[in-house]
């Protein structure tokens, strides 16, 4: 680790990535994916060769063509731009979301492993109980009783996944709350919340952090769900579960292109996040694979 | 532990569980911060008829007296009424369980006969060349939006092939459906010997019955591949193999000590695939429980939603127990410890 001899910073990373990499070709697809999205949502003004909400009266479901690479909709609105645009809804969605499931399922995972005994037992039975709704069903019929807008679209998913966060983080802390480190920390007269986010969080997400991937694979699927049902988000929002929705009427009359291309950009995006999760969980617990 | 201690003790378990689903569903209509009598009358309600729900919901008492009045209503089977069509919600429900219970059936046992086989072998050969194209094709599966697998079937075998009917529904406008005996069109149309309509119903079935299995497989795969490679490492398989016994015997002592927790699993995975099937059913115009509910939930007609949220949860219930007393007749030494 000695400064003096290491190369330089760069070199180091990169060489570190290409390790990485090798281990899991899985991760390192789905960084690559999720890594085109993310810079197609931040250069989304510059990529995008239309309006993504400008409508071309004349041009109206016209398929795919020079001008048009991803045909225009129903309303004459550029199917490519709006699925450019789409990512930035995507990633606006997912990321909140999962930091809000984050912001809730660390802090109590952390504290009812630690604590245990009956606070510990009700919040898991809260939780299982939770289990018997079938998820997406959960999603809507919340966001469609308080009320459909984004920001609930965004709450809901951050609290159906916080349990799932519990879950991770509680079992990493039930295997060392009891491990030498611990117990000298509390022997040391540390704080109960000193224990918790200092000694015994970096040690507990390593399972967080593999489920951080799946969740927003989650969040861009379930959202796009909502929207395609017309649940929270309503047409003609570029985003990409809307426009699969306006594509439905047209794609049993031969207008694929409306539906499929969203669809395409939402099955490689959320394959991404699945991918980088995938291999993730398998970089950081080795004994995951090859379970022999 | 004997069954019936077992189950007992079971049920009694489930009471908490109940009563939690209970409470969930009656505090759905309420945490928006809306009027529940506006959400459950509907925006074409008149005065007497607000009224009404008002009264009978017990909206001017306690929430605790409300919530009384909730459950006594649930456990008398009133589960209210749907604004939209003015019938009991729970006729309207049970009405079209076997509409769904057809499309989910065939769609789990096919998706368990591509999904189990394919996880077995993936694991036999673990990060082997099928392994690595099965695992893809899982996450694949993992990630590929139900209603939209839907909508390219459509294309493809509607539209550019011609091979399948329009999706519009159990049986073509243009047959006249059988006499209900089963609720299940197929099925129905065989029993009365009516081929026209069971050839049309089954023509009906293929695609959605298909984007079922492919949405049920994938987790299938996962799992069986995973409790296969456990069992490989257990020391009887090396035992076996230690002792020279074909592969192809191996293969049996994983498959048969593999298959019950890939059971159970299933047994699981069915209560969420529920809510995903109705997805399914959205796109086909299929007409069972799953579409009745997200009409319901696009259109606010929410006594059907809460319903329908409830009737799901109450089939889970139902499942999980079922799974628990298969897993305690295969292994009823694990009764004894949880």
């Amino acid at each position: 680790m000695s400064a003096a001899h290491a190369p330089s910073l760069p070199a180091r990373l990169g060489r570190r990535l290409v390790g990485l990499a090798r281990r899991s070709p899985t991760m390192a697809i789905g960084a690559a994916i999720i890594l085109v999205f993310a810079l197609l949502a931040i250069f989304h003004g510059t990529v995008m060769p239309h309006d993504p909400v400008r409508a071309y009266p004349s041009e109206v479901l016209k398929p795919p063509s020079a001008r048009f690479w991803f045909g225009t909709d129903g309303n004459g609105m550029d199917v490519f731009s709006r699925v450019i645009y789409g990512s930035l809804y995507a990633f606006g969605i997912a990321v909140p979301s999962v930091a809000i499931g984050l912001a809730l399922g660390v802090p109590i995972g952390l504290w009812t492993g630690y604590k245990g005994g009956l606070l510990d037992e009700t919040t898991m039975r809260i939780f299982d109980a939770l289990r018997v709704f079938p998820i997406i069903i959960l999603a809507l019929a919340i966001v469609a009783a308080t009320g459909q807008s984004l920001v609930n679209v965004i709450f809901v998913i951050g609290l159906i996944d916080a349990p799932i966060f519990v879950r991770v983080v509680r079992a990493e802390v039930l295997a060392l709350r009891s491990s030498n480190f611990v117990e000298a920390a509390r022997a040391l007269g540390n704080p109960t919340w000193r224990i918790l986010f200092v000694h015994l969080l970096p040690n507990a997400l390593r399972g967080a952090i593999a489920q951080t991937s799946v969740r927003a694979a989650w969040a861009v699927r379930i959202s796009a769900t909502l929207a395609f049902l017309g649940v929270g988000i309503q047409q003609p929002t570029p985003e990409w579960g809307a426009m699969i929705r306006q594509g439905a009427e047209f794609i049993v009359t031969g207008q694929w292109w409306v539906a499929i291309f969203p669809g395409c950009a939402l099955i490689l995006l959320v394959l991404g996040f699945n991918m980088f999760g995938d291999g993730a969980q398998d970089v950081l617990d080795p004994q995951r694979k090859s379970a022999k | 532990m004997t069954l019936p201690a077992f189950l007992a003790r079971r049920l009694l378990f489930s009471i908490p569980l109940l009563v939690g689903v209970l409470f969930f569903t009656f505090a759905l209509v309420r945490i928006g911060g809306q009027d529940p009598v506006a959400l459950l009358a509907g925006p074409t309600a008149t005065v007497q008829e607000i009224e009404l729900v008002r009264r009978e919901l017990g909206l001017d008492q306690p929430m605790a007296a409300q919530f009384l009045i909730y459950a006594q209503k649930v456990v008398s089977f009133d589960l209210g009424r749907s604004w939209l069509s003015n019938k009991p919600v729970l006729s309207e429900l049970l009405d079209r369980v076997p509409v769904t219970f057809e499309l989910m059936f065939w769609g789990v046992l096919l998706g368990a006969a591509i999904g189990i086989p394919v996880g077995l072998r993936a694991a036999l050969r673990a990060d082997g060349p099928f392994d690595q194209v099965s695992r893809f094709l899982s996450l694949l599966g993992f990630s590929i939006p139900t209603y939209w697998l839907g909508l390219v079937m459509l294309f493809v075998f509607f539209f550019l092939l011609e091979w399948a009917p329009p999706g519009m529904g159990r049986i073509s406008l243009i047959v006249s459906p059988p006499p209900r005996i089963t609720g299940s069109y197929l099925v129905d149309g065989l029993l009365t010997a009516n081929w026209e309509a069971a050839h049309s119903a089954l023509s009906q079935l293929v695609l959605p019955v298909v984007c079922v299995a492919i949405v049920a497989s994938a987790p299938i795969i996962k799992q069986t591949r995973a409790m296969a490679l456990e069992v490989l490492g257990r020391d009887y398989v090396r035992l076996a193999r230690a002792a020279g016994l074909p592969e192809r015997a191996v293969r049996r002592i994983v498959w048969r000590n593999a298959l019950v927790p890939v059971v159970t699993f299933i047994g699981t995975e069915v209560t969420g695939l529920v809510g995903t099937a109705s997805l399914i059913e959205y796109v086909f115009a299929w007409g069972g429980m799953g579409q009745y509910g997200l009409h319901a939930i696009t259109s606010g007609d929410f006594a059907v939603v809460q319903g329908y949220v409830l009737f799901l949860a109450l089939f889970s219930v139902l499942v999980f127990l079922l799974v628990d007393v298969v897993g305690f007749l295969l292994e009823p030494r694990s009764g004894a410890s949880g």
